[in-house]
């Protein structure tokens, strides 16, 4: 990929096979990206259980978590990803106030 | 860049960190994860929290809404790889301390059933958890009681891969177990030895629940055969209407008491027995204790010492109408001017005839003790001018006061009148029982080498003492002669109504 095709999100989300909550947060991460970042971003999705050394890179503890790699600073959000509006504030795709009213 | 520069950059960055750790322990505490990742020593695993839900709620329940218990989980290396706060406390060793160490690094695990051991082990291998107890003894040697739930921890692909383990000090619980242990030991002890009849009832059925060992003695029923049945059946109360009165009884005032009840064995044999029956809570049920006590042996003791104190009362009641008989007669016969003192002379007879008595408790006197005691003033005289002679003869009491009273009357009037008024007279007592039919009992006082010897002017009470008086009290017949050579009484009278029986109080 060239460098002017490098989108500007680039997600990585750790999952635990194929739990409950590793599939919903696919799900849901998807859902939201294409909502809301429709062509900016790239998600790359890491399954623990098959390659565990991997969760040493981003200092991962509990899955499922999602990692905002750029842009930075690089965010983390644990969970399904249900909530939508905590996912947009992680993000910043939304303002922390707009969530917490 | 600036030094400032780099340091805000690093306060940034360590906020940011400090954010995730806060949102990864709100998110594990929220439920939001289904795995973690855990470092090992052949690195970072996965630990999924299987079984979804309900194994997730009991993996927060345990780990953190429980935190009292102490938590500790090993990898399948055995080796710590995480430990609580209640773990840090129990075993006093920080998360850091333990972990990568070995548990028996912690504490050594003993078991209190060495079957235990293996139970854990095969409860692992076949369901994958073990429940149960043992002790950990610390470094310190301190010993813990503890309660433990053991689950295997697997692997994505359900290889097992180390184990988590709740545990709970029961330590204080273990020794209240043991109290009541020691309690129960005790008091069943007591149950067992007891010297009274002890039988514990069902209100409600009011039937025997259990029976001591001494109550199947009292009764000569086992306890198998106590077990199950009424009281009346068993022969303790008269029929099913007192057992369903004793109960009713029991419900208002919690303690029924019968003082003598009569009871049989199974043999036959009767006894008396005193009975309290209590109703008591046991663990919230109501339980009827009865303890029965044989008190045969008291109810005698008790006939006994009624029977004693009227014998004692009769003879006090005796021994004052001879007494004032005595005082009378004195009076009415003697001269007035020496009437205390021979008032006082005869009652001394008397006495030492009482006190003869007494020692022989009430029963009989030797004839030859008797004599002596009333003749206590001459004592130095016996065997050289006073002569004693006959066999061994025991008298009733009533024949001691009689026969009493006349030699001490007979041993005056020789000291004032006869053969002991000089220097060389004799007294010759003597006193045999005949082979006749039916046997006669025979008593003499001869005196010798007296003064001479004047009949009384008039009767005193004197004569009447060595004659009416002890011919009343024992049936008999006296004689008196008043020779020239000395001073004769005799006394016959039948054996039976003289000497003493086998019973007391004769």
């Amino acid at each position: 990929m060239s460098p002017d095709l490098v989108p500007p999100f680039q997600l990585r989300l750790y999952i635990a096979g194929h739990t409950e909550r590793s599939r919903a947060a696919v799900a849901n991460l998807q859902r939201i990206c294409q909502t809301h970042l429709a062509g900016q971003y790239s998600i790359e999705v890491i399954d623990l259980i098959e390659t565990p050394q991997r969760a040493a890179s981003d200092q991962i503890l509990a899955i499922p978590t999602l990692v905002r790699r750029l842009p930075k600073p690089i965010r983390k959000i644990i969970g399904d990803l249900s909530n939508e509006g905590r996912v947009l504030v992680g993000l910043n795709l939304m303002p922390e106030a707009a969530y917490s009213s | 860049m600036a030094p400032d520069a780099t340091i805000r950059r690093e306060n940034a960055a360590l906020q940011m960190r400090l954010e995730e750790a806060e949102e990864t322990l709100r998110a594990i505490r929220g439920g939001d994860v289904d795995a973690l990742v855990i470092e090992g020593t052949s690195g970072p695993q996965v630990y999924t929290l299987q079984g979804h839900d309900a194994e997730a709620n009991r993996f927060r329940g345990e780990m953190l809404a429980q935190v009292s218990d102490a938590v500790l989980a090993i990898d399948g290396d055995q080796s710590i790889v995480y430990l609580n706060a209640a773990a840090e406390r129990l075993y006093g060793f920080t998360l850091a301390q333990a972990l990568g160490r070995r548990m028996s690094d912690i504490f050594e695990t003993r078991w209190e059933m060495p079957a235990d051991e293996q139970a854990a082990i095969g409860g692992l291998e076949s369901d994958g958890e073990w429940r149960g107890e043992a002790v950990h003894v610390l470094h310190d040697g301190r010993m813990l009681h503890v309660d433990i739930g053991v689950t295997r921890l697997r692997k994505a692909n359900g290889a097992p891969n180390g184990v988590l383990a709740v545990i709970r000090d029961v330590t204080e619980r273990k020794q209240h177990e043991l109290a009541v242990l020691v309690s129960e030991i005790r008091y069943r002890r007591l149950f067992e030895t007891a010297h009274d009849g002890i039988l514990i009832l069902d209100p409600a059925t009011r039937k025997i629940v259990d029976a001591n060992p001494f109550m199947t003695q009292m009764l000569g029923y086992s306890r198998a055969e106590l077990v199950g049945r009424e009281l009346f059946e068993i022969g303790l109360l008269q029929d099913e209407a007192a057992s369903q009165e004793m109960v009713r009884r029991l419900n208002l005032t919690r303690q029924v008491r019968y003082d003598n009840l009569p009871l049989e064995s199974q043999s036959g044999r009767h006894q008396d027995v005193e009975v309290v029956a209590n109703l008591y809570d046991e663990n919230g049920h109501p339980v009827i204790q009865c303890n029965i006590r044989d008190i045969t042996e008291r109810r005698r003791n008790e006939d006994h010492v009624k029977l004693l104190m009227a014998e004692v009362n009769h003879r006090a009641k005796n021994l004052l109408a001879v007494v004032q008989a005595v005082a009378d007669q004195t009076a009415k016969y003697g001269d007035p001017a020496t009437f205390g003192a021979r008032l006082s002379d005869r009652i001394a007879g008397i006495a030492a005839g009482q006190d003869l008595l007494v020692r022989n408790l009430w029963q009989g006197v030797e004839v030859t003790d008797l004599v002596r005691v009333q003749l206590a003033h001459f004592h130095e005289l016996i065997g050289t001018r006073v002569h004693i002679d006959g066999p061994a003869a025991r008298l009733s009491a009533a024949a001691a006061q009689g026969i009493g009273m006349a030699i001490h009357e007979l041993a005056t009037n020789a000291a004032k009148y006869g053969a002991l008024s000089n220097r060389d007279g004799q007294v010759h007592i003597a006193w045999s029982l005949s082979t006749s039919t039916p046997p006669q009992f025979a008593m003499s006082w001869r005196e010798t080498g007296g003064p001479p010897v004047v009949l009384p002017i008039r009767k005193g009470f004197g004569q009447i003492v060595v004659g009416r008086m002890v011919e009343a009290a024992i049936e008999g017949k006296v004689i008196t002669e008043f020779a020239t050579s000395g001073f004769h009484w005799s006394l016959t009278a039948p054996a039976a109504a003289t000497l003493a029986s086998a019973e007391p109080g004769t």
